[in-house]
């Protein structure tokens, strides 16, 4: 079971094809020297029969039968292990070898002919390199080296590559099996950490292990993303308890008021004012939770279809148009101020209307009678920007960043009616368009600050380069 | 045709009375809603045919004449935009609302494309609905005119001037065109989002209520001291610019 698991792992099979692969190399190294001796050995031996026949050649036939007799009797030289003197028709006259060896043909050159009955002399060379001349007197002699060379040559090559190979293939299948008994060890771990991930242990990670290899970087990407991931639900959490508190709100209102309509006797036209502010409370939950869709919907960025020139002079136009009389009634002066030439974006009107009458809104809230609202253009190095400054309580700076939060409500603005949505769909609708929101403050009063949210776009005219480029 | 009666409600939904009124066809699958609808309609003397699916719709609406139609976008068999761009192509012509839980532009403007005339977001009050229904029913004739009288009030639409009995009233462009959409629109329940959508293209619901001061504003210019106010506020619905008696 377990080596059957060890066999499974990448270690161990990166290992058994290195084995398979210095096997193959080491038989081939062997391979080649050994048929490379050969080649060598067979050369050397075939010149000195070639030089042995060319001198022997030249003796008379006298010379030649003493020499041959002697040699097979008392040659301690042992050059020649065959030297035979045969008549024309192949019969033996003197020498070591008794019958013409069968197969050899007297052309001068060598063969190697393998002999059967080796009884006749010392050593018995199964194989021998033979050469037959034709000397004096119509006669053949024969020559012949023991070729026992070659299989010693074999056996010897043979030890020596399974001397070699043996103990390193042991070796590396033992590195093999404890590397990957380690890699297993570990991957065990990490799957065991994963398993109490998946049951709901969102802080859990795994474990990285010292060495700096590829699994340590993988154990450390995915802790990356198991941050990113447990940050994400934190925050899904939070909105999601932020949501059902501020749902809660309105419904328990509804609810209470039901109740009481439904105890006591009350009139008909006090019935018909309880259900009244019921369907406002109502009211106020679903335009929660429509809010909320929409910031669902333009976070996924499904909307920049629509996307269009858009003159933000003539935005800031319109929405003074619909402000001005709420602006009059609270005693706020409401300006536009345009920019030089003319202000236009690539972007959604619809949308983008609604950032502005958002914003517009938000500074009509916090600013007390007799302040100013003012909506502002202009052009700069970064792009076109979209201004609203105002006169009220301002935000503190450490606030900044929160107030886009979903459902962030200061503590200065607790009693202030509203979805708490308002800035969260600005910087929704404000991202889709690849734009930049900045929050600041208006003024040095410390009582009244004011606020300026600054919406930068890049401009229409720079859109085609990338944004780092244009910036 | 008469449109139908929404001054004056008829306190109960359940009465027996058979509905007279202009005929709707309602294409919505969630029953429950659908009967919420079709009594409080029937309430409002509208004659209500009630269907769940797209293709039993289309089969019904193809058969008969409505006045009106009332569709759901996310319907079963068919869907709502290829049931009213079927319905189009066959040239059934009535007005057609479309009613839909998604409340992207997007998606109003293919509701509006596919051939519908109107699109309300659920989940919507039924002021707002009746509202919308009469206002299909009852769409300005004749927009080519040149004088609008409402009452005492008669608009120069080519002199862009506004009198009240013979008298000039001086009022600011947007007054101007707030008055002109009421007075196209006499005894008509006009409701806060359709004035939004309608008199400042506007497809958001702004936090404040900004349609008020608007109409207090307008109506401090056209009406007469002590008299009762020309443009009446409908509880729980929107604004009325009240010519009859």
């Amino acid at each position: 079971m377990f080596l059957n698991e060890l066999f499974r792992t990448a270690t161990f099979r990166l290992t058994l094809a290195v084995v398979a692969a210095m096997i193959g190399s080491a038989a081939f190294q062997f391979f080649l020297g050994y048929s490379q001796a050969t080649v060598f050995e067979a050369r050397r031996s075939d010149t000195l029969l070639y030089r042995e026949a060319a001198l022997l050649q030249t003796e008379s036939q006298e010379d030649l039968e003493r020499k041959v007799r002697d040699r097979a009797t008392d040659d301690l030289r042992v050059i020649m292990n065959v030297t035979t003197l045969f008549d024309h028709d192949h019969l033996y006259i003197v020498g070591d070898l008794h019958d013409w060896p069968e197969g050899l043909v007297a052309d001068g050159h060598v063969h190697e002919i393998s002999l059967q009955n080796t009884d006749h002399s010392p050593g018995s060379p199964g194989v021998l390199r033979m050469l037959a001349v034709s000397v004096r007197g119509g006669r053949f002699l024969v020559l012949g080296r023991s070729w026992h060379m070659r299989s010693e040559l074999r056996l010897m090559m043979r030890h020596s590559l399974l001397v070699s190979i043996v103990p390193t293939v042991l070796f590396a299948l033992m590195t093999g099996i404890v590397l990957s008994h380690r890699a297993l060890a570990r991957v065990k771990d990490m799957h065991e950490a994963i398993d109490r991930i998946m049951e709901g242990d969102l802080h859990e990670r795994l474990p990285a292990g010292r060495q700096r290899d590829d699994l340590q970087r993988l154990a450390g990407s995915v802790n990356r993303m198991l941050d990113r991931l447990e940050r994400l639900m934190d925050e899904i959490r939070d909105v999601g308890n932020d949501i059902a508190h501020d749902l809660r709100t309105p419904l328990t209102r509804v609810r209470a008021r039901l109740d009481r309509a439904r105890s006591a006797g009350h009139s008909a036209e006090a019935l018909r004012n309880v259900i009244a502010r019921a369907i406002d409370d109502l009211d106020q939950s679903f335009a929660v939770i429509t809010a909320l869709l929409r910031i669902g919907e333009i976070e996924n960025g499904r909307r920049r279809v629509g996307f269009g020139t858009v003159d933000l002079d003539g935005l800031a136009t319109d929405i003074i148009d619909l402000y001005e009389p709420i602006a009059e009634s609270k005693g706020i002066v409401l300006r536009h101020t345009p920019g030089h030439g003319v202000m236009q974006v690539l972007g959604d009107r619809d949308l983008l209307i609604e950032v502005l009458a958002n914003l517009v809104d938000n500074a009509m809230k916090f600013t007390p009678e007799g302040g100013h609202v003012t909506i502002r253009t202009y052009e700069d190095a970064d792009g076109v920007s979209l201004q609203v400054e105002d006169t009220g309580i301002g935000i503190p700076p450490q606030e900044r960043k929160a107030v886009t939060g979903r459902f962030y409500r200061s503590d200065k603005s607790r009693h202030v009616p509203g979805s708490g949505l308002g800035l969260s769909l600005v910087l929704a609708i404000v991202q889709l368009h690849n734009a930049v929101l900045r929050i600041g403050a208006a003024r040095r009063d410390p009582d009244l600050p004011g606020a300026v949210f600054t919406i930068c776009f890049v401009a229409a005219s720079h859109a085609l380069p990338p944004p780092d480029e244009a910036a | 045709m008469t449109g139908p009666d929404t001054s004056d409600r008829v306190e109960n939904a359940a009465s027996p009375v058979i509905p007279t009124g202009p005929s709707v066809l309602l294409v919505e699958d969630d029953v429950k809603i659908a009967q919420e609808v079709a009594e409080e309609l029937e309430s409002r003397n509208f004659r209500v045919r009630h269907e769940t699916s797209g293709s039993a719709g289309l089969e019904v609406g193809l058969a008969h004449d409505f006045d009106v139609m009332i569709v759901d976008r996310m319907l079963p068999e068919l869907d709502g935009l290829s049931l009213i761009e079927t319905l189009r192509e066959r040239q059934v012509r009535a007005p057609v609302l479309v009613l839909s839980a998604l409340s992207a532009v997007d998606d109003r403007v293919s509701g509006l494309k596919a051939g519908g005339d109107d699109y309300l977001t659920k989940p919507f009050a039924m002021e707002e609905l009746a509202a919308r229904l009469e206002a299909l029913l009852r769409r300005p004739t004749n927009s080519r005119e040149t004088m609008l009288r409402a009452g005492p009030l008669t608009m120069d639409l080519i002199e862009r001037t506004v009198t009240r009995n013979g008298e000039r009233i001086d009022l600011l462009p947007r007054e101007f065109r707030l008055l002109e959409y009421l007075m196209r629109r006499p005894d008509q329940v006009l409701t806060r989002n359709m004035l939004l959508e309608d008199v400042w293209n506007y497809r958001f619901i702004p936090q404040t209520n900004l349609v008020d001061v608007h109409i207090g504003k307008l109506r401090r210019k056209v009406d007469e001291n002590g008299g009762p106010s020309l443009i009446q506020s409908i509880r729980g619905a929107g604004f009325m610019l009240r010519v009859s008696k």
